[in-house]
C-alpha cells in the first residue's frame, strides 16, 4: 500500500508539474496570466491527432511539430490579442480566456466530440517496482518531468535569452535600460508557455482519451496550483504539486476516490487562509507598506 | 556627441523638462545639477528611451499623459523616436537612478545582462575591467544583488553599464545616498572610465563631491537650464554656491 502511494503520488505530482508550468512560467517571466492555456493544451492533443490521422505522420514527428507550432501560436497569441491591452490585467485575462474558449469551442463545432480521439503510447508495457505495477508511460511521465526541470534550469541560468527574460521580470525598466525589448521577452515567454502545454499534452493525454472539457479542467488546475505555490515562484510551484500530488493518492487510497476532489479545494482553501500569497510567495501588500 | 535641443516633456499638465538644452562633447564629463524634481531623472529617462517607452505603454491603455517634444542629436542622428534598444546599440547607456539592479540574479549574472547585445564573445574582459575597477565586486560575484548594500549595487549599476561598451554613459545620481568614503570609490571609478575614453553624462543634487572630475556642468530648476559653465565658473557663481555646493 505504501509503495503505491509512493509511486502513485510521485506520478501525480509530476503530472500535475507538468500540466502547470507552462502557465507558471508564462506568468512568472512576464505577468501574463495566460488563460488560453487548457484551449491550448487540448489544440496541442488534436493537432497531434489530426496529423496522424489525416496527413499520416509518424507520433514522435507530429508530436514536435505540434510543440513547435503551438508554442508559436503562443508567441502570435502575444502579438496579436494581448500586446495591445498590454498592462490591463482584466484585460489580458479576458483576451486571452477567449482566445481559449474560442479554440476549445471550435473543435465541439466540428465534432471532436465522441471517444475516437486518443493519443498513443510512447512505450507500451508495464512494470512492477517494489511490487507496484506502472506502467511505462507514466515513468516516462516522469523522466520527461526531470529532463525538463533540468533544460529549463540550464536555459533560464546560462543562456543569454533565458538571462533576459529573469532580467525583465525582475525589473523592466533597467532590462530596457540595457537593450532588452520588453515585447519581445513577453512573446517569448508565451511562446515558452505554450510550448510547454503542448509537450505535457502529448505525453499525459495518451493516458486517456482528449476530451474538450479537459480543456477548462486543465486551466482550472494550472490557476489553483499556481495560486497555491505562490504566483511567480517556480519553486512554490513545484512544492504545492507535490503536496496536492501526494495528498490525492493518499485520500484516494485510504478514504475512496469520491474524495480526491474535494482535497484539492480544502488544500487550495486551507494554503490561501493561512497564507493568502500562497506557499512560496512573496508579501508583496506588505512590502508595499512598509 | 550628444546634443540636446529644445527639449521639453510634459507629464499630463505638469512640465518637467522646459525647453531644455545642452550639450555633450566627445570625451567630456558633464554634469547637471538640481534639486529635488529639478527633472534630472526625465533627462536622464528622456534620453535614453525610457520616457519614451513610459509613453507608448500608456498609450495602449489609452492614455495620452506624456509629451516629449524636441531634438536629441547624437553623432548627427535624430534619436528622440527610437527605442531604448537601438539607442543602447548605438552607444548610449543608462545606470538607473537608485540603483535598481537584477536582485534575484548573481552580481556575475548582472554583469553579463549588461552586455545583452554585444554580438562578440569577449564578455568575460569586460567583466574582469569591472572586477579590476571594484574589486568589491569580485569577492561578491557569486551573491544576489539584492543582498548588496546600496553602494555595491551603485558600483554593480554602473558596472553594468560598462560591459555594454557604451560611448556615452548616463549616470542618474550616482552617488545619492552612499557614505562618504563609498563616494570616493564611486568618484574615482567614474574618473577612470572617462579615461577610457568614454564619454559621461551624470546628473546630482549636490555636487560637491563630483565637483572635481567635471569638465562642465549645467544648473537645472524646474526643468529649464539657469546656469551652465565650467566647474570653476559654477563655483564662482554665487547663487549656485549657496544652493549647490553647500558653502
Ligand atoms: N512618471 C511620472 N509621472 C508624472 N510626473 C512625473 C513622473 N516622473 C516625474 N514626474 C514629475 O516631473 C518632475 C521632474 O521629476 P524628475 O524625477 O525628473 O526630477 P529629479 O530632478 O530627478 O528629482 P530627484 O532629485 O528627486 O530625483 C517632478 O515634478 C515630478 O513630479
Ligand atoms: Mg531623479
Amino acid at each position: 500500500m505504501i509503495e503505491t502511494v509512493l509511486i502513485y503520488g510521485l506520478v501525480n505530482s509530476v503530472t500535475l508539474i507538468l500540466t502547470a508550468i507552462g502557465f507558471s512560467l508564462t506568468f512568472g517571466l512576464s505577468g501574463i496570466a495566460n488563460f488560453s492555456h487548457g484551449g491550448l493544451y487540448i489544440l496541442s492533443g488534436y493537432s497531434a491527432w489530426m496529423m496522424m490521422h489525416y496527413i499520416g505522420l509518424p507520433f514522435a514527428l507530429a508530436a514536435v511539430l505540434t510543440v513547435i507550432q503551438v508554442g508559436i501560436l503562443g508567441g502570435l497569441i502575444y502579438r496579436a490579442v494581448i500586446m495591445p491591452v498590454r498592462g490591463i490585467v482584466l484585460s489580458e485575462v479576458v483576451a486571452t480566456f477567449a482566445v481559449g474558449v474560442a479554440i476549445l469551442e471550435f473543435f465541439r463545432w466540428r465534432g471532436f466530440v465522441t471517444y475516437d480521439f486518443n493519443l498513443p503510447l510512447f512505450i507500451k508495457g508495464s512494470i512492477g517496482i517494489a511490487g507496484v505495477f506502472i506502467d511505462y508511460q507514466r515513468l516516462f511521465i516522469i523522466g520527461i518531468g526531470l529532463m525538463l526541470a533540468v533544460i529549463l534550469w540550464f536555459f533560464t541560468h546560462h543562456t543569454r535569452i533565458g538571462l533576459a527574460l529573469r532580467g525583465m521580470a525582475q525589473d523592466e525598466y533597467t532590462a530596457l535600460s540595457l537593450g532588452i525589448e520588453s515585447d519581445w521577452a513577453a512573446t517569448l515567454s508565451m511562446a515558452l508557455g505554450a510550448a510547454l502545454a503542448a509537450v505535457a499534452a502529448i505525453i499525459i493525454l495518451p493516458l486517456g482519451i482528449i476530451s474538450i472539457n479537459m480543456g477548462y479542467d486543465v486551466l482550472l488546475l494550472a490557476l489553483a496550483v499556481t495560486i497555491l505555490g505562490g504566483l511567480e515562484s517556480t519553486n512554490g510551484l513545484i512544492v504545492g504539486c507535490f503536496i496536492l500530488g501526494y495528498a490525492r493518492v493518499i485520500t484516494g487510497t485510504y478514504l475512496g476516490p469520491e474524495w480526491m476532489e474535494v482535497i484539492y479545494l480544502a488544500a487550495i482553501v486551507l494554503v490561501l487562509v493561512v497564507k493568502p500569497s500562497g506557499l512560496c510567495g512573496k508579501s508583496k501588500e506588505l512590502e508595499e507598506r512598509v | 556627441m550628444l546634443k540636446i535641443n529644445n527639449l521639453t516633456v510634459f507629464y499630463e499638465n505638469a512640465i518637467a523638462l522646459n525647453d531644455l538644452s545642452l550639450e555633450i562633447g566627445k570625451g567630456e564629463v558633464v554634469g547637471v545639477f538640481g534639486s529635488n524634481s529639478a527633472g534630472k531623472t526625465t533627462l536622464m529617462n528622456t534620453v535614453a528611451g525610457l520616457t519614451l517607452h513610459m509613453k507608448h505603454r500608456e498609450q495602449r491603455k489609452g492614455g495620452e499623459r506624456i509629451t516629449i517634444i524636441g531634438e536629441l542629436n547624437f553623432e548627427g542622428e535624430n534619436i528622440i523616436d527610437t527605442k531604448p534598444s537601438y539607442r543602447v546599440k548605438k552607444g548610449i547607456v543608462l545606470c538607473r537612478e537608485r540603483h535598481p539592479v537584477f536582485r534575484d540574479c548573481s552580481v556575475q549574472e548582472n554583469l553579463k545582462l549588461g552586455g545583452y547585445l554585444r554580438k562578440d564573445s569577449n564578455l568575460g574582459e569586460s567583466i574582469e575591467f569591472v572586477y579590476k575597477l571594484f574589486p568589491n565586486l569580485k569577492r561578491l560575484s557569486l551573491k544576489k544583488a539584492g543582498m548588496l548594500s546600496g553602494g555595491e549595487q551603485e558600483m554593480l549599476t554602473i558596472g553594468m553599464a560598462l560591459v555594454a561598451q557604451p560611448k556615452l554613459i548616463l549616470m542618474d545620481e550616482p552617488l545619492l545616498g552612499l557614505s562618504p568614503l563609498m563616494q570616493e570609490e564611486v568618484v574615482r571609478a567614474v574618473r577612470e572610465i572617462s579615461k577610457q575614453g568614454v564619454t559621461i553624462l551624470l546628473s546630482e543634487q549636490y555636487a560637491r563631491p563630483i565637483m572635481p572630475i567635471v569638465d562642465r556642468g549645467y544648473v537645472i530648476e524646474n526643468g529649464t537650464q539657469i546656469v551652465s559653465g565650467t566647474g570653476e565658473e559654477l563655483m564662482d557663481n554665487p547663487e549656485v554656491k549657496a544652493a549647490y555646493f553647500g558653502m
